[in-house]
């Protein structure tokens, strides 16, 4: 047992810089420490363990940041990232949501990920994660902090982005000039791709029109051990058992990993044939032990003839994009890049 | 090159860095930096001559987790960890917990609803002292912003600045009919929620400031010190900041205490000692008997003659008494903190000294060229003392700016935040007049100068800077205090409130924005002697 870890380990320490593989591997521990054997979860302990930062309306690196209460009701926040004009100094709250000036500006819905469970809006990887998204595509982003698992199953998550879609679509100041329309694209990475993806399909029954869906390694599961999570379990950071505990934290009581939720195109899901589902631009990290899912995935967009672009990043493990320290991150930002451009 | 150079530099850093990152990889780096910037960004410090040998330690707990994974499992929920962002040490202090024998831990369960005295667990602490980074301030930050649910929220803020503005040029004539139609526009919606709700009372106070002048806080007065602790303690009851603040601020003391047969603490204000039954409760339960208790408190001198200070410690030594606690009272009447002198708190040499401050240290930012700074006075009596903690809690705001209307602003979306959260409480009549004790604080940051303005707030940042300067060294407060202020808000059952780590201190807020911050200290050793308090 103890000769396989070290195995594993030494495996992952050659195919991520060691500042990676120290910020991961702490990732792994500290959520170690909070999924309990029960089910149930150490939230106290997760919210203390986990690394924020508050939102920041002094431009820093051309962007500047404020937090929204989206739904009162609910208590949903979500932190609006935007570019900073020129050299002004700090915006008083009127420039807060001043109308964007371009013909077209993007905006980008992003959900965090953390497999429903972990992180928030405010974690500084995803603060972080979401101004380079800012500079990257010239784009506005809005930050969902949706409600997680295990205290808030499906489908609150998905309730939650939903919400923030509608209240985007409806936000005057967030119109392109060219259209008088709001330019949506719904991102995420991990969990919150899933996110992006089910957020979209109840988009496309409601008639909000979506632009496109990037997903960063999604969480896709299902019933069946495939080979890649045979082939790659515990061996660069995630194990199919934690896997399993985050989809039992998540879907809802009874059901099994074929739930539509977390298997959309498995025996319980169905094909999107015939809908008008946005173009996808979905990244898959090549040591990543859920692939043949996210693969599967991109499979099932293409036979129900979606547009669907897939990236796969051979040597890259989960979080590659979390430190720009990588050639994936950077390829992943270029393609991000012109995915979104093109309908500029 | 990184786009948001760390978490912790934000107002002013480099801003040199091009916004959009193009295809070709980063320049090299010009400057090695000791400590990780990437990481940094991540929300962790660590240096990167550390780095190989933070790695084998995660390896070592890998592996320590993969042979015995139940004792891992204990590990994670009895540790007590501090100072998440400083990567090397938390490592360091799991791995040590996990190479040791399991003892138990210490954990210190308070009820704070009301003022019935009842039990509390505990067990016994392992304090850990870790390295704490240097956290860059961030000046100014707006946080929560409500979502503006109708334009006459708009409209309102729109005016309210405004107003503002003039009363900060002086063109009054203009401020007061801003102030009519602003009147008029609250006639006409509803003031139950948002930034409406707050604004009558912001209203109120540019009004005050406008036809009573700045002083016009001392004509009000502070009301009779009777009404102000009604008010304080309808405070108390209605939402959770105060009890927060002494309940972090217990814990901490608790623990500095451990293993002291004779303590003393030292309460800067009084007040009516809400805060005391439950660390004499905790000190008598604890597991080798209690020790010694003195307390010492500060307070105003009555002008009715009643000696409320000596009310009130007997009061405390009755409660003492009931839990075999041996204690000792003492009440310092001073009217002004800088008038303290460390002699009259009777300091014995062989006791762990407790210094308390909940909301006072900024009373004493009043600059007076003519007089020594009230302030460093007060920090230099504490640290004279040779306190084996002091806690501060502190208003986690920016009030005490020099410009008015960027004071103004501030108040405004702090206030509004703090509002907002009342509304949570379902305590009726305590809710009412919770909102008269807010409101004179908004009264006195808006419409009062110079030395009526008292209530000079200044963010966790500041008081960071001022402390270490006067030569303390901040003692984090841990995964169990955090824990403890958590569980104490589910009591409250009101969504919405969040308590965050920040650098060793712990804050209480609504919707993501810390509204009150608390953290501990303790003096640093004299110069001169061998002990360095950073590796």
């Amino acid at each position: 047992m103890s000769a396989s870890n070290e195995i594993n380990l030494n495996e992952s320490k050659m195919v991520v810089p060691l500042n990676t593989w120290v910020l991961i591997s702490s990732f792994k521990l500290a959520y170690n420490l909070l999924r309990r054997p029960d089910g149930t979860f150490n939230r106290h302990l997760a919210e203390f363990l986990d690394r924020r930062v508050p939102a920041n309306v002094n431009p820093v690196g051309g962007v500047f940041s404020f937090d929204v209460l989206i739904d009162r009701a609910t208590g949903l926040l979500s932190r609006v990232y935007r570019p900073a004009i020129g050299e002004e100094p700090q915006p008083n709250f009127f420039d807060l949501e001043r109308p964007v000036t371009a013909e077209v500006v993007p905006v980008i819905i992003f959900f965090h990920g953390g497999s429903f469970a972990h992180s928030s809006a405010n974690s500084a990887i995803y603060d972080h994660l979401c101004r380079i998204l800012v500079g990257t595509c010239k784009a506005v982003v809005v930050s969902v902090n949706y409600r997680r698992a295990p205290e808030n199953r499906y489908p609150c998550a998905y309730d939650d982005g939903w919400t923030a879609l509608k209240w985007v679509n409806s936000r005057s100041w967030l119109k392109s000039r060219k259209d008088s329309k709001v330019h949506v694209y719904l991102a995420g990475d991990s969990s919150g791709g899933n996110i992006a993806h089910h957020v979209a399909l109840r988009a496309v029954e409601s008639g909000i029109d979506i632009l496109g869906n990037i997903l960063l390694n999604p969480m896709f599961g299902g019933q069946e051990r495939t080979e890649s999570e045979k082939r790659l379990d515990g061996k660069y950071f995630v194990t199919l058992r934690d896997r399993d505990w985050y989809w039992k934290a998540f879907l809802p009581d009874g059901t099994d990993r074929d739930h539509p939720a977390c298997n959309p195109f498995g025996p319980k899901g169905r094909s999107l044939e015939g809908i008008q589902f946005p173009k996808s631009l979905v990244v898959v990290a090549g040591l990543d032990l859920i692939q043949d899912w996210q693969l599967a995935y991109v499979e099932g967009l293409k036979k129900a003839d979606q547009e669907v672009k897939l990236l796969y990043m051979e040597q890259a493990t989960i979080g590659f994009y979390l430190l720009p320290n990588n050639d994936h991150f950077h390829v992943v930002m270029d393609e991000i890049s012109k995915f979104v451009s093109s309908d500029c | 090159m990184s786009l948001h150079d760390s978490a912790s530099s934000a107002a002013g850093s480099s801003s040199g860095s091009s916004s959009s990152l193009s295809s070709s990889k980063p320049p090299p780096s010009s400057l090695q930096q000791d400590i990780v910037r990437h990481l940094a960004g991540a929300g962790y410090t660590i240096r990167s001559s550390d780095l190989p040998q933070v790695a084998q330690r995660l390896e070592r707990l890998e592996t320590a987790m993969g042979s015995s994974p139940a004792d891992f499992f204990q590990l994670a929920s009895d540790a007590i960890l501090y100072n998440p962002s400083d990567l090397a040490s938390w490592v360091d202090s799991l791995l040590s917990e996990f190479t040791q024998l399991p003892t138990c831990c210490f954990e210190f369960i308070l009820a704070p609803v009301d003022n019935a005295w009842t039990t509390a667990e505990l067990h016994e602490p392992r304090v850990q002292q870790n390295i704490t980074y240097e956290q860059q301030s961030l000046d100014r930050q707006l946080t929560v912003v409500t979502a503006m649910e109708e334009d006459s929220d708009i409209r309102l803020v729109h005016k309210l600045m405004a107003c503002a503005e003039c009363v900060q040029r002086g063109d009054f004539s203009s401020a007061t009919s801003l102030i009519d139609d602003m009147q008029g526009l609250l006639a006409r919606v509803n003031t139950v929620c948002g930034i409406r709700k707050v604004a009558g009372h912001f209203i109120d106070a540019l009004s005050r400031r406008i036809f009573l002048g700045i002083g016009g806080g001392s004509v009000d007065g502070c009301g009779s010190a009777f009404e102000n602790e009604i008010l304080y303690h309808h405070f108390y009851e209605a939402c959770p900041y105060l009890k927060f603040a002494h309940f972090t601020a217990n814990q901490a003391i608790l623990e500095a205490f451990d293993g002291h047969d004779c303590v003393h603490v030292v309460d800067v204000n009084l007040m009516h000692g809400l805060q005391w039954p439950a660390l004499i409760q905790a000190l008598a339960l604890r597991p080798g008997g209690p020790p010694l208790l003195r307390l010492t408190g500060i307070g105003s001198p009555s002008p009715d003659g009643r000696d409320s200070l000596r009310e009130i410690g007997s009061r405390l030594a009755v409660l003492a008494r009931s839990v075999n606690v041996r204690f000792a009272f003492r009440g310092v009447a001073a009217s002004r903190l800088e008038d303290v002198k460390p002699w009259m708190l009777q300091v014995n040499p062989k006791e762990a000294v407790a210094v308390n401050s909940i909301m006072q240290l900024h009373c004493l930012l009043i600059s007076d060229p003519t007089l020594n700074s009230p302030i460093e006075t007060v920090l230099n009596w504490i640290r004279d003392l040779n306190p084996k903690i002091l806690t501060v809690v502190e208003q986690e705001a920016n009030h005490n700016q020099l410009d008015f209307l960027d004071r103004f602003t501030e108040a405004l979306y702090y206030y509004s935040r703090m509002f907002d959260s009342l509304e949570a409480c379902r305590v009726q009549p305590e809710k009412a007049l919770a909102e008269i004790y807010i409101q004179k604080e908004i009264r006195n940051v808006v419409s009062c100068e110079g030395s009526a303005r008292v209530e000079r707030h200044e963010p966790l940042a500041k008081w960071r800077r001022r402390l270490s300067g006067a030569g303390f060294m901040s003692l984090p407060l841990g995964s169990n205090a955090f824990k403890q202020a958590s569980m104490l808000l589910t009591l409250f059952s009101a969504e919405g409130y969040s308590v965050q780590e920040n650098d060793g201190c712990l804050s209480l807020g609504w919707h993501s924005r810390p509204l009150i911050a608390a953290s501990a200290w303790q003096a640093m050793p004299e110069p001169g002697s061998c002990v360095s308090c950073l590796e």
